[in-house]
């Protein structure tokens, strides 16, 4: 059965402060992070509180119960659960779940000839969501728009395709679907649903490279492959973490995260963001798979 | 600093060898460092339990060709570096 958020609330005060907080390169805070005597108490500010009851004797099972703001809707407290409650569980009960978006990209050069995930890590509005779309645009399918969900099968990591929205701003909606693209406000973020002209991929792929995408929004293009050490320092804070002072389970994500960079090719990718130069990014990076 | 101080590997560290050079996090923090192979090595050594300096120097020394006394400054350099980091503890 689909969870659903609990009726909206007001945010109160809370009688203690955050053991963690998430804030955006811009300062601001998105999340805060509190105990609660039942498990934790996950709040993002003038949207909605999610309390984490911790099951006792059910390993790493939890009952998800969310609030959100009278002004926040139930999308947005949907897409919260989906895209940070979610993977922050996932992570806490030992999974693998990274911030970002992925698209399928054909290898011809790979004996199985299958197609391959390519996903883009990187900061909030850092331009993730439209690059995955402007290759779904292009003939490539998106797996996936912010929150990567890692399987290891075989020495291999699928990554599973999440849900077949993504989520733009209205100008990266009409840059990839048409001028005349309706959106009810230009301001905020609004779910596109896959169809046509942005296809869905149909299954889990195998990943093959990661892109993180440089903070320089005026940057040449250009593609460098990260030092494995250098890899999991980028992948550590692209990672989703429920319990800072949890350090075994610090340990154990540490560990897998370590893993992931020796297995899988991790490259700094810098260009401009301009819609104009996005089929230069594409080419770039297809030809970079092609020869990894 | 001397040869005869004994350190310990802090509990708030893990570590993980990668691509040949150790990387530790440090779960307090959430910092990362980096330590060549052969610091990386006296980081093994360490993990594996409590040593004097002079005793690290001494298998650092039958492992790799370098002088002794360069050896023993490095180390010294080395030890102040992660205690001062509170990656290492007196012990």
């Amino acid at each position: 059965m689909e969870w659903e958020p609990d009726s909206p609330r007001p945010q109160v005060e809370l009688p203690r402060e955050p053991y963690d907080r998430w804030v955006s390169p811009a300062g601001y805070c998105q999340a805060e992070f509190y105990r609660d005597e039942r498990g934790y108490l996950i709040r993002f500010p003038s949207q909605a509180d999610f309390l984490i009851e911790v099951k006792s004797g059910d390993g790493g099972e939890f009952r998800i119960t969310g609030w959100p703001t009278p002004q926040c809707d139930a999308k947005t407290t949907l897409n919260l659960y989906h895209n940070a409650i979610q993977p922050i569980l996932g992570n806490h009960s030992g999974g693998l779940f990274l911030h970002g978006s992925a698209v399928c990209a054909r290898v011809e050069h790979h004996s199985d000839g299958e197609e391959g995930a390519v996903a883009f890590l990187g900061l909030s509005r850092s331009g993730k969501t439209t690059l995955a779309g402007s290759f779904a645009q292009a003939g490539h399918p998106f797996l996936t728009e912010d929150v990567i969900d890692l399987a290891r099968s075989d020495g291999r990591y699928l990554l599973q395709p999440k849900r077949s929205k993504l989520r733009l701003f209205a100008d990266s909606a009409r840059h990839l679907l048409g001028r005349d693209t309706e959106f009810e406000n230009d301001d905020i973020k609004q779910d596109v649903d896959a169809g046509a002209g942005l296809p869905f991929a149909d299954g889990a792929k195998p990943l093959r490279q990661i892109y993180v995408l440089g903070t320089d929004l005026r940057a040449d293009l250009s593609i460098r492959q990260f030092s494995l050490q250098e890899a999991l320092s980028v992948l550590l804070p692209n990672a989703f973490i429920l319990d800072v002072e949890d350090k075994a389970s610090l340990r154990g994500h540490f560990g897998r995260l370590a893993d992931l960079s020796q297995d899988i090719p991790c490259y700094a990718l810098d260009f401009m963001r301009d819609y104009s130069e996005l089929p230069r990014v594409r080419k770039a990076v297809l030809g970079n798979l092609a020869n990894g | 600093m001397q040869l005869s101080d004994r350190f310990a590997v802090s509990a708030d560290v893990v570590a993980r060898e990668v691509g040949g050079e150790m990387v530790l996090l440090d779960l307090s923090s959430g910092q990362y460092f980096g330590l060549d192979p052969v610091g990386g090595r006296i980081w093994e050594l360490l993990a594996e339990g409590p040593r004097e300096l002079a005793e690290l120097c001494d298998s650092v020394e039958a492992e790799f060709e370098a002088p002794r006394d360069r050896i023993e400054a490095d180390l010294l350099a080395l030890a102040k570096q992660l205690k001062d980091q509170d990656l290492i503890v007196a012990a």
